[in-house]
C-alpha cells in the first residue's frame, strides 16, 4: 500500500476506533438499547395499538398496574402446601443441590443455580387465591407453567438423545460422518417447514402416524387436539428439529476426553455401556450443563410450534408465553400488558443468560 | 474395524432412517397429485414412495403463486442482513479487540448486556418505532433489528483477540494506519471467522418467523418462511397438500444445500452461536 | 460494505414505489391463483372473489387492483398491525362484528356522501345489510353478504335411517331429545356418525352452541354484563355433548378433517357456513366423492325460537386514505362499486345476497340448493356488538373446547368463561 497515502490518513487510535465502532454502536443504540427501554416505558402505560396509532394521546400512564393485572390477583395468599407435588419437589431439589455440593459432585455455581431453581419451585406455586379471591389474569401463570413444562420435556429429551447419539457417532469413519449429517439435517429447516411436516404427520386423517396405526389395526390418535397428546406432539417435533446443535456440542465435548482414560478403563473391564457410565458421563459434566442452559434459553422462546400446530389448544394446554405476548399485542391490541409480559420474559431469559455466562467463564479458568 | 463396529453402524442406521422419514415424506407428497392426496396419503409404501408421480406441483408453484417472489425476498433479506452484520461486526469487533480508547471496558460490558435481550423482549417497541417511521413492509425493516444483536461483534472480537500481535506491529512500524491494517491485514485473516458468522446470520435470517410475521403485512414483503406459515393457516387447504409440501421443499432447498456444501462451517457456526449467545 | 447497505436501501425504495391508481386490496377467503376473469364460472369462495377482483382489475379504466395476503388465520392481527403501522390496504374485507372495534376509533372512512357518485345505491340494500355497515348513523362500508350456519346433509345416510319426508326433505330434530334419537337411528342404520363440525379449531362449535343459547332467548353477554353462567347455556352445551358421550359425533376433528369426514360419507350432517354450499354441490356431483346426495338445510330449532349464528362480510376503506389521497380513494370506491354490482356472483358461493334487486331476481332463486335454506335469513343472529368480539370468541372457543376435548365440567368452564368475558367487557 502506498506510503504517502497512509501518512495522510494516519489517524490516532482513538479516531480509528471511533470510526470502526460507530456503525455498530448507532445500530445497537437505535435498534436494541432504545427499543428495550422503550418497551419498559410502554409497559407502564395503558396503550392500545390501534387507538394510539390514530391518536397519539390515547395512552395513559398507569405505573405498575399492567404488571399487577398480569401477575397478581385479588386476595392472593401463600401457603407452604398449596400445590404439594411441585413444592415437595422444590424442597427435595434444595436438599439435593446442597448434598451434591457437599459431596463435591456439583460445582458451586451449578449447586447455587439448582438450589435457586428449587427454591423458586417451592415458593412460586405456593401463591394461590384465598377465600373469594382470584387471579386478575387467569391465563398468565398457566401459560408460564405450560412454557416451563415444554422446556422441562424438550430439554431432557434433546439432551439425552443427543448425548447418546454423540457417544455412538463419535469417530472419524465415513459411515459415522454420514449418520451425523443425517441427524443434523433437520436442524437447518425453518420452524414453518418443521410445523408443516409435523402437522401433516400427526393428522388423524392424512398423517403418516395415522396410516401406520391403521395398518397395524389401531385407531389413530388425534395428536394435536387431544389434551394429553398436544404438548407431546409439539415436543416431539421440537426434539426432531433441534437435536443437531446439542449433538455437535456433545461431540466437541467428547473430543476433549483423553483416550488414555478409556484405555485405562479397558484394563478394568470398563467398556461399552460401562465405560460410558463411568468415564464418559463424569467427563461430560460441563458440556451437559452448557447444553442444558443453552436449550433452556432456546426453548423458553418457543412460539412457532404452538402458534402453527395447535393454536395453543386444546384448552390452552399448549399456550406458551411468547404466543400469549404476541396475541395480547396484536390480537387484543394491548401493548402495555404485552410489554409487561415481555419484560417478565426478559427477566427470566436474563437470569439464564447470566448463568450461561458464568458457566462459560468457569470453563475458561 | 471389527464386528461390533458394523453392528453399531447398522443399529444407528435404523433410527437415522426414521429420523429422515418426515423429510422423505414431505418430498414424496410434493410429487403426488393433489386429487389423490385429498383421498389418501398412503398410496404406495405408506406414501413414502411418490407413485403416482407428478411434477405438476412444482410447475404450478413457479407458474402462479407467490412462492418464487417470497423466495426472492428471503434471498434479499438474508443476503442483506448477512452483509450488514459482517460490516458492523468486523469493524466493531476489531476496534474492541485491538484498539485502545477511553470507555472501552464499559462499552464491552454494554454490548455484553445486549446479548441477554431476547428478540421477543423488543419486538413490540420495535414495531411501534418502525410504524412511526413508516418502515414496515420494507427490506430494511426486516434486516435492521438483527444487525443490532451484538453476537457477531463478540464472535469477531474473540477472533481478533487471538491473532498474534506481531503482524500488526510490523505494519505499524512501517507507518501503516489503523484502518489500513484492519482492511488489508486483519480482514483477509478473518475470512474463516467471517464465513462462520455469515452462515450463522444467513440461516437465522432465512428461518426467522416472529419478526417478519409482525413487520411484513404485505405479501410482496413476505419471506418464504412467513409465506409458508400463511399457507398453513388457511381456513381450507385451497392449494392442495402436494402444492403445500412442494412449497416446503422449495423453502428448505437453499439451507439444505448450503448445509451440505459448507457443513464444517455450519457446524462451527452453530456451535459458536449456540454457546455464546 | 457501504455499497451493500446503500444497494439494499435502493432496492427497498424501488420495491415500495407504487403507481398512483393502484388499489391494494386486503381479504381473507384463501388463495386462488388461476381464477380468471369469468365471474360466472369460478367455484368456491376463494376463486369467486378472486375472479371478481380480477375482472375489476381488467375492466375498470385506470385502476389496477393488487391483492394482499389472503390467509384467514392471522387476518385481523395483520390488518390491525397494518393500520397501526400506517400502511393499511386501500380497501379491505371485514366482518360486521368488527365494526365497533375499527369504526370506534375512527379507522374507517365515512362513505355516506360518496356512494351515489360512485354508482352504489344504498337504498337497494336490505335493511339488515344497511344496519350492518352503519356506525353512529354513518355508512362506513359496502355490505357483500349475509352468511350463517347451515346444516349440510348427506341425504343417503338420512334416507337409510328413515329421516327423509315424502317431499324429499330431511327430517331434522325439534328438541334435544329428538336430536339424540335421530343420531342413534343414523348410527344403527349406517354405522356412521350423525353430526360433524369443527369442534377443535375455529369457533364453529361455539357458533352451534350460541345458536342453541339464542333459541332459548338467552345470550352470552348483555351490555357490560356477562350472562354466560346460565341454565340456558348448560342446556345448549348438554344438547351437543350428549352426542359426544354416546359416540354419535367426534369432537376432535378440526375444520379440514370434519369437512373431509362429511365428504367421505362418514357423517350425515356437517354444521358449517353458507360459504361451502357450491363447493359441496360440486363435490356431490363428483363421482369419486362419497357424498352424492347433498342438501343444505336451515339450522333446526331445538328450543323455543329459531336462531342460527350469522354475520356479514363487508368492504371498508381506511379513513386516512380518504383524508390524504383522494385519487386512490376514488379508485377504491370504483372497486367497491364493481364488487357491489357483482353481488349475484358472490351469492353463488352459497352466501345470501344483500341487495333487494338481487334477492328478488330469478337468477338468484335458481342458484343450486337456494330454495332449501330460505328460512335462514329470518333466524340470523349474532352476539351483541362489542369492540372485544374477537377476544370473547376466543374465550368461548377455549372453554367450550375444554368441555368436549378435555373433559372439563360445564360448570367450571362456564364459570371461568363468565369471569373472562366479564374481564374483557370491563377493560
Amino acid at each position: 500500500m502506498p506510503q504517502h497515502q497512509a501518512k495522510r490518513l494516519a489517524l490516532s487510535q482513538r479516531q480509528a476506533a471511533l470510526i470502526l465502532l460507530l456503525p455498530f454502536m448507532v445500530v445497537y443504540g437505535l435498534f436494541l438499547v432504545y427499543p428495550f427501554f422503550n418497551g419498559v416505558w410502554i409497559s407502564l402505560h395503558d396503550w392500545n395499538l390501534m387507538a394510539v396509532a390514530f391518536n397519539p394521546d390515547a395512552k395513559a400512564f398507569v405505573g405498575l398496574q399492567n404488571y399487577e393485572r398480569v401477575m397478581w390477583g385479588r386476595n392472593i395468599t401463600w401457603g407452604a402446601f398449596a400445590s404439594p407435588a411441585l413444592q415437595v419437589i422444590g424442597l427435595l431439589g434444595m436438599l439435593a443441590s446442597f448434598l451434591l455440593y457437599r459431596s463435591g459432585r456439583a460445582g458451586r455455581v451449578t449447586a447455587i443455580a439448582m438450589g435457586l431453581a428449587a427454591l423458586l419451585l417451592f415458593v412460586l406455586p405456593g401463591f394461590h387465591p384465598g377465600e373469594g379471591g382470584r387471579w386478575y389474569d387467569r391465563r398468565f401463570w398457566p401459560t408460564v407453567g405450560n412454557t416451563i413444562l415444554f422446556v422441562g420435556l424438550a430439554v431432557p429429551g434433546v439432551t439425552i438423545t443427543a448425548m447418546l447419539l454423540a457417544a455412538a457417532l463419535n469417530g472419524e469413519t465415513r459411515a459415522k460422518a454420514v449418520l451425523r449429517t443425517l441427524f443434523f439435517l433437520s436442524q437447518v429447516l425453518s420452524v414453518t417447514v418443521v410445523t408443516l411436516i409435523w402437522q401433516i404427520m400427526f393428522s388423524p386423517r392424512q398423517g403418516l402416524l395415522a396410516n401406520v396405526t391403521e395398518l397395524l389395526g389401531g385407531s389413530p390418535i388425534v395428536w394435536l387436539t387431544a389434551e394429553g397428546f398436544a404438548m407431546a406432539a409439539i415436543v416431539i417435533a421440537t426434539i426432531w428439529w433441534s437435536l443437531g446443535i446439542a449433538m455437535i456440542l456433545f461431540l466437541a465435548g467428547l473430543q476433549d476426553i483423553s483416550q488414555d482414560l478409556y484405555e485405562a478403563g479397558a484394563l478394568d473391564n470398563a467398556t461399552g455401556a460401562k465405560a460410558f457410565w463411568y468415564i464418559t458421563l463424569p467427563n461430560l459434566k460441563r458440556t451437559i450443563t452448557v447444553v442444558v442452559v443453552l436449550q433452556i434459553i432456546l426453548h423458553f422462546q418457543v412460539f412457532g410450534q404452538s402458534h402453527l400446530m395447535t393454536n395453543g389448544g386444546p384448552n390452552d394446554t399448549t399456550q406458551v408465553l411468547v404466543r400469549y405476548i404476541y396475541q395480547t399485542a396484536f390480537r387484543d391490541s394491548e401493548l402495555g400488558r404485552a410489554s409487561a409480559m415481555a419484560v417478565f420474559l426478559f427477566v427470566i431469559m436474563g437470569a439464564f443468560s447470566i448463568l450461561q455466562f458464568v458457566l462459560g467463564r468457569e470453563k475458561d479458568e | 474395524m471389527n464386528r461390533s463396529y458394523y453392528w453399531l453402524v447398522f443399529a444407528i442406521s435404523i433410527p437415522a432412517f426414521l429420523w429422515l422419514v418426515p423429510t422423505i415424506w414431505m418430498v414424496s407428497l410434493s410429487f403426488q397429485p393433489n386429487d389423490v392426496l385429498a383421498r389418501t396419503t398412503s398410496t404406495t409404501g405408506l406414501g413414502l414412495i411418490p407413485i403416482p408421480f407428478t411434477p405438476d406441483n412444482y410447475i404450478a408453484l413457479f407458474q402462479f403463486g407467490q412462492v418464487p417472489m417470497w423466495f426472492f425476498n428471503s434471498l434479499i433479506v438474508s443476503a442483506g442482513m448477512t452483509l450488514a452484520v459482517l460490516a458492523v461486526s468486523t469493524t466493531a469487533g476489531y476496534a474492541l479487540a485491538r484498539l485502545d480508547f477511553p470507555m472501552k471496558g464499559p462499552i464491552v460490558v454494554l454490548c455484553l448486556i445486549g446479548l441477554m435481550v431476547p428478540e421477543q423482549a423488543v419486538f413490540i417497541p420495535l414495531y411501534t418505532m418502525f410504524a412511526d417511521w413508516g418502515w414496515h413492509n420494507s427490506y430494511h425493516a426486516l434486516i435492521m433489528p438483527r444487525v443490532a444483536v451484538p453476537i457477531g461483534v463478540f464472535l469477531m472480537m474473540q477472533f481478533f483477540k487471538a491473532v498474534p500481535r506481531d503482524i500488526e506491529e510490523a505494519a505499524r512500524i512501517d507507518g501503516v494506519g489503523w484502518l489500513q491494517i484492519f482492511w488489508y491485514v486483519m480482514l483477509p485473516l478473518a475470512r474463516p471467522a467471517m464465513m462462520t458468522l455469515a452462515i450463522l446470520t444467513f440461516l437465522y435470517a432465512w428461518n426467522d418467523y416472529l419478526w417478519p410475521l409482525v413487520s411484513a403485512q404485505q405479501r410482496e414483503f413476505f419471506t418464504i418462511t412467513l409465506g409458508l406459515a400463511s399457507i398453513q393457516s388457511n381456513f381450507a387447504q385451497a392449494e392442495g397438500l402436494g402444492r403445500v409440501m412442494a412449497s416446503g421443499v422449495i423453502a428448505s432447498l437453499p439451507v439444505v444445500v448450503l448445509f451440505l456444501i459448507f457443513q464444517r462451517y455450519v457446524v462451527r457456526a452453530m456451535t459458536a452461536g449456540g454457546t455464546k449467545g | 460494505m457501504k455499497h451493500a447497505i446503500l444497494g439494499a436501501t435502493a432496492l427497498a425504495l424501488l420495491a415500495t414505489g407504487a403507481t398512483a391508481q393502484e388499489v391494494t386490496l386486503g381479504r381473507f377467503f384463501g388463495d386462488c391463483e388461476n381464477a380468471g376473469t369469468d365471474t360466472k364460472a369460478s367455484v368456491g369462495e376463494a376463486c369467486i372473489i378472486q375472479s371478481i377482483i380480477n375482472a375489476a382489475d381488467a375492466q375498470l379504466d385506470g385502476v389496477s387492483v393488487n391483492t394482499l395476503p389472503t390467509d384467514w388465520g392471522n387476518y385481523y392481527d395483520q390488518i390491525k398491525a397494518a393500520y397501526a403501522g400506517g400502511t393499511p390496504p386501500d380497501v379491505h374485507v371485514m366482518h360486521r362484528h368488527r365494526v365497533p372495534e375499527f369504526a370506534g376509533i375512527g379507522a374507517l372512512a365515512d362513505l355516506t356522501d360518496d356512494l351515489a357518485a360512485a354508482g352504489i345505491d344504498p337504498s337497494d340494500w336490505e335493511a339488515a345489510a344497511l344496519e350492518a355497515v352503519t356506525y353512529n348513523d354513518r355508512i362506513i362500508g359496502v355490505p357483500m353478504d349475509f352468511h350463517a350456519n347451515l346444516w349440510h346433509i348427506n341425504m343417503d345416510l338420512m334416507d337409510a335411517a328413515g329421516l327423509v319426508d315424502e317431499s324429499g326433505a330431511p327430517i331434522l330434530p325439534s328438541s334435544p331429545e329428538e336430536l339424540l334419537e335421530h343420531a342413534a337411528a343414523v348410527k344403527a342404520a349406517t354405522g356412521q356418525n350423525y353430526l360433524a363440525a369443527d369442534f377443535a379449531q375455529f369457533p364453529l362449535g361455539v357458533r352451534l352452541v350460541l345458536a342453541l343459547v339464542w333459541q332459548q332467548g338467552a345470550n352470552v353477554f348483555d351490555g357490560d354484563t356477562a350472562t354466560l353462567d346460565t341454565a340456558e347455556a348448560r342446556n345448549a352445551i348438554s344438547a351437543v355433548t350428549q352426542l359426544f358421550d354416546a359416540e354419535l359425533a367426534n369432537p376432535q376433528l378440526n375444520y379440514a378433517d370434519s369437512q373431509q369426514a362429511f365428504l367421505n360419507g362418514e357423517a350425515a350432517i356437517l354444521v358449517n357456513g353458507t360459504w361451502v354450499v357450491d363447493f359441496y354441490a360440486s363435490e356431490a356431483a363428483n363421482t369419486e366423492t362419497a357424498l352424492s346426495n347433498y342438501y343444505a338445510a336451515d339450522f333446526p330449532t331445538l328450543f323455543g325460537d329459531g336462531a342460527t349464528w350469522a354475520d356479514s362480510h363487508m368492504w371498508a376503506i381506511p379513513a386516512p386514505l380518504k383524508a390524504n389521497d383522494p385519487e386512490t380513494y376514488n379508485a377504491a370506491l370504483q372497486v367497491l362499486a364493481f364488487i357491489n354490482d357483482h353481488n349475484i356472483d358472490w351469492a353463488r358461493t352459497g352466501h345470501m345476497a344483500v341487495r333487494s334487486s338481487v334477492l328478488e331476481s330469478a337468477e338468484y332463486a335458481a342458484l343450486p340448493h337456494r330454495n332449501e335454506y330460505t328460512g335462514t335469513a329470518d333466524i340470523a343472529r349474532d352476539t351483541p356488538p362489542s369492540a372485544r368480539y374477537g377476544a370473547i370468541q376466543d374465550v368461548l372457543n377455549r372453554e367450550f373446547q375444554a368441555i368436549w376435548l378435555t373433559g372439563k365440567s360445564p360448570d367450571d368452564a362456564l364459570a371461568d368463561a363468565q369471569l373472562d368475558v366479564q374481564d374483557l367487557l370491563d377493560r
